[in-house]
């Protein structure tokens, strides 16, 4: 590949009207030694100053795992004056088959001035045609929601933990949702932060014979680390919808209560502690508590069930990470809505 | 690909969470713990299913093999075949967790009272590890000893379980060396398990490609009118391997390419190309429509043999620029051995949507190349316009391995101001387009079998029907008088003439691979 391939780079400087041509001599100068590889359209948009750069750092290493063609922007807002600049540049990695390059091309922008506007424009006329379109927003939404861009999104990425008002953010997302028939996906990066300890609660209970645990569980316990608060309350909330669990008000601060379907009362307790987002879950009946823990080395969970005060014998599974490509990376591996993310929402809406 | 009817409710806090049966806590059972297929193929891919957290934690491995052995001693071999053959590196923790339920048991395989001393172990397990009373009893072991082992599983109440658990079985191939010995192994087997309970594995099943088939054909709508007599013109299914025998003397000089691989695997291969649409995906609905092929293939007999199927061995030749032995040459084989290493086929199913399209199968070892590819050619378009001279067609190509994808080629025209036409090649790769690597499919398979999915496991009926036709090749290939030839090819050749001669009286010739 030529020089503007160079990873973290912003790539090659092209005037906007000339894009099309600049990728395709770039694909002519691999001369069949890169293979250009596209799933989706991603479009990443940010207005934090220098983002640019550091989203083509994080593009080189998702393109690794998802091939797309990556639109990266970069809006200043506040300019005064209206302008556009743009790039390309290529992700390329060797694949385990064989030596050949497999590339990904991205598109970067840096917009200045009237960027609402420039916005639908800019993405419309370079999305690689048929692909799917997904969005990685990561600014606060703001209204109103341009129906023109949203109508076209087929999944929105955002991650709801930075976020300070929720219900106007997710009032908004639901707007966009509305506008497009309800098409576009709601993919919220705090949710995925919790797959790996959703799935670690859940296997407790995949044969019928624990399910009776369901109906007796009175307590729940979640460690989170600072400024994950809304991480615990949607785990809180996933539990409450899928056990069908009914909100109750409560003032203590970092509690939330719940009554199950049968009448018994869950007291949920929310715990700041420094560590991972999600450090430790307990969730506990009269008989048995489920533990889901972080383990010492990190990347791993340590799960056990037993009575407390018991010694038990913890198993081992994967913990994930939380970084935004490690999330990025297991939210583009999806498909389907978020249905449960939804419902989780809509339990502990008021909390968040 | 479907739960079982057996199957519980599924778990609420399982939605959304993953898309597949999910696995029960089980103990596994593997008997031959001791050899190659444990070390190589089963363990690792334990292992990575745990290291991926697709294991439910109460899983428990236990080797019944004859050695001596301590449950430490099987662990550290286990340790060291899975750091050798595992997909992933194996991570200390990770490997300390998980050999903490691997335990040894040793025993005769026609011993009773090692059976019976298994079931109690068993029962601790349950107790201790949760494992709930399901049982996976998986037969590494050579064939000739899955009679005594089910036998003894069955006298020690192994094969029951009670309400809410299960016992399975799992069988490795070779199903049987004929249709009476399959029937008579399918009839051992089901004194001690019924059909539900046994699930016989084809590893082929288990690759990524091989189950995007189905997706290709039933997902696309482009694929559905064009699969059919009126628009295929043949099927060429090819499985090479650069290989030779290796260390598998012993097994494959009585079976030959014929039983080793067309029997299973290809024919396995071709149900999946050749299948009608089934009504779900429920197992039994998929292997209802694929038995229905295995069936409706024509099968030949007497001098039809000689006609349609070619049989090879390989002599001395080079295999990229490296000299090799012939086969007869080959360690523990016999210097006068009559085994083919080489099968070429000349096949049609008789049926509306498949009369008369040759299916073309070769499968061989020590062959130029590694790789097995199904290649389906269109019939040309009208010879008129641009087609008077065309002699390529529309080839779609199914690479099951290696470098697993798709690829489809069609004419363009070459740009300039005359009108010359060539075949240009849409190609899709797994590696390219996926970068997340497939798991191995003895993954995917043990999951399934964890899971009651028997999509992915050979039914009885297919398993004999394969056989009934391979028999009639078998038997005049081994007949006294009048066998057909058997053909040489050098090592590194792709098989003798007799083979190309098998197409070319069709007008016909092998894709170039």
């Amino acid at each position: 590949m030529p020089a503007i391939a160079e990873t973290y780079s912003l790539g090659l400087p092209v005037e906007v009207s000339k894009i099309d041509q600049e990728l395709k001599k770039l694909w002519q100068e691999s001369q069949g030694t890169a293979t250009r590889a596209t799933l989706v359209n991603l479009a990443v948009y940010s207005e934090e100053a220098g983002s640019l750069s550091k989203n083509t750092q994080l593009m080189a290493n998702i393109t690794e795992n998802h091939a797309c063609r990556a639109i990266v922007i970069e809006a200043d807002c506040s300019a005064k004056e209206n302008r556009v600049e743009a790039w390309i540049s290529a992700h390329c990695h060797v694949t385990g088959v064989g030596s050949k390059q497999v590339c990904s091309e991205q598109i970067s922008f840096l917009l200045k001035g009237g960027c609402a506007d420039l916005l639908p424009s800019i993405v419309f006329s370079h999305l690689d045609s048929d692909l799917p379109f997904y969005v990685w927003w990561q600014q606060e939404f703001r209204g109103p929601m341009d129906p023109q861009l949203w109508t076209w999104v087929d999944r929105v990425m955002y991650d709801s933990q930075g976020w300070e008002d929720f219900r106007e953010q997710m009032r908004l997302l639901e707007s966009a949702e509305q506008e497009a028939n309800q098409r576009i996906v709601l993919c919220d990066l705090n949710w995925t932060r919790l797959d790996n300890v959703r799935f670690a609660l859940a296997q407790f209970f995949d044969h019928p014979a624990s399910y009776h645990h369901f109906a007796k569980i009175n307590s729940l316990r979640i460690d989170f680390a600072p400024g994950f608060r809304s991480t615990a309350v949607l785990f809180a909330g996933w539990l409450a919808a899928q056990l069908n669990w009914r909100s109750e008000k409560t003032n203590v601060p970092n509690k939330i209560s719940f009554v199950s379907p049968s009448g018994g009362k869950i007291d949920v307790e929310l715990h700041e502690q420094p560590g991972e987002p999600i450090g430790e879950v307990a969730m506990a009946t009269p008989e048995v508590e489920f533990l889901v823990a972080h383990a010492k080395c990190g990347d791993l969970l340590e799960v056990s069930r037993g009575k407390p005060g018991e010694e038990r014998m913890p198993q081992l599974m994967p913990a994930g990470k939380n970084d935004p490509v490690s999330l990025m990376s297991e939210e583009l591996m999806r498909g389907g809505p978020h249905h449960v993310y939804l419902h989780a929402v809509d339990r502990v809406r008021d909390l968040l | 690909m479907n739960r079982a009817a057996d199957q519980p409710e599924p778990n609420p806090l399982r939605e959304g969470l993953s898309a597949r049966a999910v696995p029960q806590p089980c103990t596994i059972v593997i008997f031959g713990a001791t050899g190659d297929l444990t070390h190589r193929k089963l363990v690792p891919a334990l292992y990575n299913l745990a290291a991926d957290g697709d294991l439910p934690p109460a899983v428990v491995i236990v080797g019944f093999a004859r050695r001596p052995k301590t449950d430490d001693e099987f662990r550290s071999d286990l340790d060291q075949a899975a750091r050798k053959f595992s997909r992933q590196t194996v991570r200390d923790e990770i490997w300390k967790n998980f050999a903490q339920s691997i335990f040894y048991h040793q025993s005769e395989f026609g011993d009773e009272s090692g059976y019976e001393a298994l079931a109690k172990r068993l029962d601790e397990i349950d107790k201790n590890h949760g494992t709930r009373g399901n049982r996976l009893f998986y037969f590494a072991a050579a064939p000739d000893q899955f009679e005594p082992i089910l036998k003894h599983l069955k006298d020690a109440g192994l094969n029951q379980t009670c309400k809410g658990s299960w016992a399975r079985i799992i069988v490795e191939k070779p199903f049987g060396t004929d249709l009476d010995s399959a029937r008579e192994l399918n009839r051992v087997i089901r004194n001690s398990f019924s059909e539900e309970q046994t699930y016989r594995i084809d590893h082929f099943l288990g690759k990524e490609t091989a189950q995007n088939i189905l997706v290709l054909r039933f997902a696309n709508a482009i694929f559905a009118p064009l699969w059919n007599t009126h628009y295929i013109d043949q099927v060429q299914i090819t499985a090479a391997e650069t290989l030779g025998v290796g260390t598998r003397a012993g097994y494959y000089e009585d079976a030959g390419a014929l039983r080793d691989m067309v029997q299973n695997h290809l024919l396995q291969l071709l149900c999946l190309v050749a299948m009608e649409p089934p009504t779900d995906l429920s197992a039994d609905s998929i292997r209802d429509e694929k038995v229905k092929v295995v069936r409706s293939l024509r099968h030949w007999s007497g001098n039809e043999i000689a006609a349609n199927v070619v049989r090879a061995q390989y002599t001395k030749g080079a295999i990229n620029g490296e000299p090799v032995v012939g086969y007869r040459q080959e360690k523990n084989v016999n210097p006068d051995s009559q085994t083919e290493t080489f099968v070429a086929l000349r096949l049609f199913i008789d049926t509306w949507r498949w009369a008369e399209v040759p299916i073309y199968m070769r499968v061989g070892k020590r062959l130029p190349k590694s790789a097995t590819e199904i290649s389906i050619h269109f019939k040309k378009a009208p010879a008129v316009l641009f087609n008077k001279d065309l002699r390529a067609l529309n080839v779609l190509v199914i690479r099951i391995q290696p470098d697993e994808g798709i690829s489809l080629t069609i004419h363009a025209k070459v740009p300039g101001t005359s009108f010359r036409i060539e075949p240009v090649k849409m190609d899709f790769h797994y590696g390219t387009s996926f970068g997340k690597a497939s798991p191995e499919a003895y993954e995917r398979l043990l999951l399934d079998a964890m899971s009651g999915d028997a999509t992915l496991f050979a039914r009885r009926d297919e398993v004999e029907e394969a056989w009934a036709f391979v028999d009639p090749i078998e038997e005049a290939w081994h007949a006294k008088k009048d066998a057909p030839e058997l053909y040489f090819y050098p090592a590194g050749s792709w098989g003798p003439e007799a083979a190309d001669d098998l197409l070319a009286r069709d007008g016909r010739a092998w894709r170039r691979l």
